[in-house]
């Protein structure tokens, strides 16, 4: 709600009146990356990364080692939905392959010109692969630094 | 892809991740970096439009966010005001009950927008004394004659 008077302009919401999709927050993450990167090296952006898929997605990895490859789809279609991503989901051989024709976080980097790592990817290849193992699971990414495309593969490892 | 509403539970942890590199100096330093480099759309909009700016930008951010607020712009009495009467960051870090928030996470606050702000000539204060319980208070003055454009 907006009161506009003449000297006094008055905003008061609940959190009930909007939905909660702050797209900038994209853009601190990949500062982050870039900092990281520029102050400590790849290797500690990767320790951070990976305490992140261990601490903050480890519900998500006990999912994916109670339920299988389905607790993995259904949490990529929940978050590439939401942000408006193009993409598509399928299983082959055994393997779930989420294929990203739009990334939502690139796209909107991109817009806001905040893009400022081509390294801002490897927050998806280090996630992924801590979740994965996590769950005795394997995955590859494979992307053009950039381009907001790319394919990630997910399987079970064999006993 | 780290979604952008898992983006909070990151951040803390980044936070924590640069403490344990460096102590709290480690984090301050990367928030007045993230101040500086990141920030040009709060500073811009504040040194082109005054407090205006302010109102402009906080509108943005904490309607996509679905903050609980209440802000206030008096162009009159030269003061600008937000009631956070819920922070969704620090609300989904309450909540997400298997991390622990970093403990000196509500001061990114008064660090970014302290050190974007102040320099252009408005009086920033931030009071965070219930801000673990998802509530704080912010307000900033203008200067008279102060802000530049």
């Amino acid at each position: 709600m907006v009161d506009s008077k003449k000297e006094l302009r008055v905003l008061d919401c609940k959190a009930t009146d909007h939905e909660y999709l702050h797209q900038d927050f994209h853009g601190a993450l990949c500062y982050g990356i870039k900092y990281l990167d520029d102050h400590f090296g790849p290797e500690a952006t990767a320790e951070y990364l990976r305490a992140v898929g261990r601490s903050y997605y480890a519900p998500l990895s006990q999912l994916l080692k109670n339920e299988g490859l389905t607790a993995l789809e259904k949490h990529w279609n929940e978050i590439f939905t939401k942000e408006g991503g193009k993409f598509t989901l399928e299983y082959k051989d055994g393997a779930l392959v989420l294929t990203v024709h739009e990334c939502p976080a690139i796209a909107h980097l991109k817009k806001i010109h905040q893009l400022v790592t081509p390294r801002y990817c490897e927050t998806t290849v280090v996630v992924n692969e801590t979740i994965c193992g996590e769950a005795g699971h394997a995955c590859f990414t494979q992307y053009e630094p950039g381009e907001g495309r790319c394919v990630q593969k997910f399987w079970k490892r064999k006993e | 892809m780290i979604s952008c509403t898992e983006f909070i539970p990151a951040y803390s942890e980044l936070f924590k991740f640069l403490h344990a590199k460096g102590g709290k100096d480690a984090v301050v330093k990367f928030w007045e970096s993230l101040s500086d480099e990141f920030l040009t759309n709060l500073r811009d909009l504040a040194a082109s439009k005054g407090l205006a700016g302010c109102f402009e930008y906080w509108s943005h951010t904490l309607t996509e966010e679905a903050a609980d607020f209440r802000m206030t712009l008096d162009e009159e009495n030269g003061k600008f005001e937000i009631e956070m009467r819920h922070c969704p960051s620090m609300g989904m870090l309450n909540e997400t009950k298997h991390i622990e928030a970093y403990e000196h996470y509500c001061e990114h606050c008064d660090v970014l927008y302290r050190r974007a702000l102040e320099p252009l000539g408005f009086k920033y204060n931030i009071d965070l004394s219930t801000c673990k319980e998802a509530r704080c208070n912010l307000t900033i003055e203008k200067k008279p004659q102060t802000w530049q454009r």
